[in-house]
């Protein structure tokens, strides 16, 4: 056997895979939808009276952990996927989850923290909820290290699976912790008790109205187009560093 | 195509500044005064008597005055100390109530004082840097006695603003009434008030957050609600910034900059693969 | 033929206590640092009384979890670093059964440390920790600790720079135990009624339940490799 016909076949599956026509239709349904809500929470929806403009923000604010809720858990599944079935594609997805994830966990704080200057006149205090958000992102940034720190491809697939299923703990925190520490100043505006929240406002139909469309988005459509994307990627990466193995074990 | 979708984006996000800087100004908010320090919320129907450094307003009727102040002294109570004497020229003397509650900005006093027979001085007062934020309620009508006072809640109190309204007046009236009877409902611009009085002394509570604020009066208490209603307006409004589409700008380019990133990152990663697939061709061929 | 569940879980943690007898190695390095750990805090914190009495069920868990994650990293490491977890593997032992016994063993030493450090806090903090609710609580807290610390060591063992990487990877993870232990304890150390940290028990017994079940059915993946 010649060098050539062995490495040629794996070469094609690196290269020639196009852009599926679901994924570019995904993107731009996602890229107009983004559009679109932002559009809505901007300047369809009324200025709050009492918070002014900055409570715009919130029309990415909580959607923002809503996706990254789904793209952790989108996570969870990858992880228990392959550890069932051992294929690795499911762990490509759920790598991609955690980085998708993060950068949605990220949005939520930073947008918070910038909420939370003009409103509560601080960039950040020790509110439950704010800390086990921030615990939460620190949960998926050590999740990102422990990834780049173990070599063997397979016992990495595994272990990341394993991990990806705890860190989980972490997100489920963050949203029932209002429910067993009361003690908190975030405001809710789904749901029940809004009594302990300082910066708190009206949910009215305006508002719901800009919400709803955005919350959908950023539950579904962006964390899927981006975890797809990332996981294609990481396919290719795959492949290209099995190649270079095969021609430097020639 | 991702190029030209990224270009999209760009395009886009510019587009939406714009929009935020020009619809910048076009709502109405709370009206406010803004100092070199900080913000308040103006109180209409109060005389405006603020200087450029401080915030007061004064309502003769009620021959009340809410002070708000940034002074040079770390020590918070030190500072509403000073900030008194400066102001109103009076000498505080031992506090009757001293205790310290925890808002979202930090921990503030709550200090109530009466100097005399006549005044009565009910102050917040939190350390900021090496300064102190005093915000006060200065009254000195010979007919009334009102007294302002922010508590951490109790466990059980919760909902219960009659409750947190007996534990006040149990504090400070100087004949607590045996029974609270008249309890009443006020809608308030600061939020919802419960009223409940007795022969004698008249308490007003609004719970919200994890703190109870309250008022008390004993004498003529007409004025009670508009007191309250003014001086926690002035607490609770203190540092919100009504114009902050500045903000919103900053937490959109900071979102904005996030998800860029992480997109850019793609592109890089995918170049990156492209790029090593081009020097393993090349090998390839040079093997050949 | 397949050792049986019990005998091998037990050869486990008799090899392991007869280890720990012969070289005291474990105990005595994390004993020795939950002891440095209180008295540093008693120095760091500058506690009057109040301050004291608020504080010391943080210090306790905190110490707890610092001295656990340092036993933890020590116990797997002697396995993996002188092949004796290969030698465990390629035995015919069900990978649960290695799991448990790790997880015994390692209890057993966290719980000798915690019950040795409630009498010392007894002492240096003045307050009386050795309550029958509390020693439940630390009891229930250590054991799940242990779960999830034994599991995450067996994972981290094979990273790079692994004595860093399990206490970033555990104390995200142990949040919800430290949580509910602090706010049992805290409130079980002021003597406040039953119904007002009942709930916290209850919540810390369901959590240990959960990560306990959820390391059992993954620690078969982890050791498969």
């Amino acid at each position: 056997m010649t060098t050539k016909t062995k490495v040629m076949p794996t070469r094609q599956t690196v290269e020639a895979t196009p852009m599926p026509r679901a994924l570019q239709l995904l993107t731009i349904v996602t890229l107009v939808g983004f559009c679109f809500t932002l559009a809505l929470g901007l300047f369809v929806a009324g200025t709050d009276i009492q918070q002014g403009e900055i409570q715009r923000i919130f029309y990415i604010h909580m959607p923002s952990f809503f996706g990254a809720f789904t793209a952790f858990g989108l996570t969870v599944v990858g992880g228990i996927l392959y550890l069932w079935r051992k294929n690795e594609q499911w762990d490509r997805i759920a790598g991609a989850g955690v980085e998708v994830g993060l950068a949605f966990a990220l949005i939520n704080l930073v947008t918070g923290a910038i909420w939370a200057r003009p409103i509560w006149n601080t960039w950040w205090t020790w509110d439950p909820r704010l800390t086990s958000a921030a615990i939460m992102a620190l949960t998926y940034a050590a999740y990102l290290m422990l990834r780049a720190g173990i070599e063997d491809e397979a016992r990495k697939r595994t272990f990341m699976s394993v991990y990806g299923i705890f860190a989980f703990t972490s997100v489920l925190v963050t949203l029932f912790i209002i429910r067993v520490v009361p003690e908190t100043i975030h405001p809710v505006i789904v749901g029940a008790s809004p009594q302990n929240a300082q910066g708190s406002f009206e949910a009215t139909s305006g508002v719901v109205m800009a919400l709803v469309p955005s919350l959908l988005l950023w539950l579904t459509l962006m964390p899927i187009t981006l975890i797809w994307h990332r996981s294609r990627i990481e396919g290719r990466l795959e492949a290209v560093n099995r190649l270079k193995l095969q021609i430097l074990s020639e | 195509m991702m190029r030209s979708l990224l270009r999209l984006l760009c395009l886009i996000s510019i587009l939406i500044f714009a929009g935020v800087v020009l619809a910048q100004g076009d709502e109405d908010t709370v009206p406010y005064i803004q100092l070199s320090a900080f913000n308040t919320p103006l109180l209409e129907g109060w005389e405006n008597q603020s200087e450029d450094d401080f915030a007061q307003f004064h309502y003769a009727e009620a021959h009340a005055t809410i002070r708000s102040a940034l002074v040079e002294i770390g020590d918070p109570v030190a500072a509403a100390r000073s900030d008194l004497r400066r102001a109103f020229g009076i000498e505080l003397g031992e506090a009757i109530y001293q205790d310290k509650v925890n808002l979202a900005d930090g921990t503030w006093n709550v200090l109530v004082y009466e100097p005399d027979a006549v005044a009565s001085a009910s102050v917040m007062a939190r350390r900021a840097g090496s300064q102190s934020v005093v915000i006060s309620f200065v009254e000195s009508d010979p007919e009334a006695r009102i007294l302002m006072l922010t508590i951490a809640q109790s466990g059980d109190a919760r909902e219960d603003a009659a409750a947190e309204i007996d534990l006040a007046l149990s504090l400070l009236a100087s004949n607590k009434p045996a029974d609270l009877v008249e309890t009443s409902a006020l809608a308030l611009p600061s939020g919802e008030w419960t009223r409940a009085g007795g022969a004698g002394a008249v308490g007003m509570g609004m719970v919200f957050g994890n703190d109870s604020f309250l008022a008390i009066g004993e004498g003529e208490t007409g004025n009670l609600p508009k007191l309250a209603d003014a001086y926690n307006r002035t607490v609770l409004g203190f540092f919100i910034t009504p114009d902050n589409a500045g903000y919103l700008a900053l937490a959109l380019t900071a979102s904005f900059a996030i998800l860029a990133l992480l997109i850019l990152s793609f592109f890089w990663r995918s170049r990156n693969i492209q790029k090593d697939l081009e020097l393993i061709e090349s090998l390839n061929q040079a093997g050949d | 033929m397949k050792t049986p569940f019990r005998t091998a879980v037990l050869a486990i943690v008799s090899k392991d206590l007869r280890a720990e007898i012969r070289s005291r190695e474990l105990l005595s390095v994390m004993a020795i640092f939950a002891f440095l750990c209180i008295l540093v805090f008693s120095f760091a914190l500058e506690l009057d009384r109040v301050a004291r009495e608020e504080a010391i069920s943080g210090v306790l868990w905190v110490t707890l979890v610092f001295a656990s994650l340092l036993g933890f990293n020590r116990s797997l490491a002697q396995e993996g670093d002188q092949g004796n977890l290969d030698a465990m593997l390629l035995a015919p032992v069900s990978r649960p059964a290695i799991f448990l016994g790790k997880l015994l063993s390692n209890y057993l030493f966290t719980l000798i440390v915690a019950l040795v450090i409630l009498p010392l806090m007894t002492v240096i903090y003045n307050s009386n920790l050795l309550k029958g609710w509390l020693i439940v609580t630390t009891l229930l807290g250590v054991f799940g600790f242990s779960a999830i610390g034994t599991l995450l060591a067996m994972l981290t063992l094979h990273t790079r720079s692994r004595e860093a990487m399990l206490p970033i990877a555990m104390l995200p993870v142990a949040l919800p135990l430290l949580l509910t232990a602090v706010r049992a304890t805290t409130n079980i150390l002021n003597d406040n009624p039953a119904r007002e940290w009942l709930v916290w028990l209850q919540l810390l017994a369901a959590v240990t339940v959960i990560y306990l079940t959820l390391c059992w059915l993954l620690s078969g993946f982890v050791l498969e490799e």
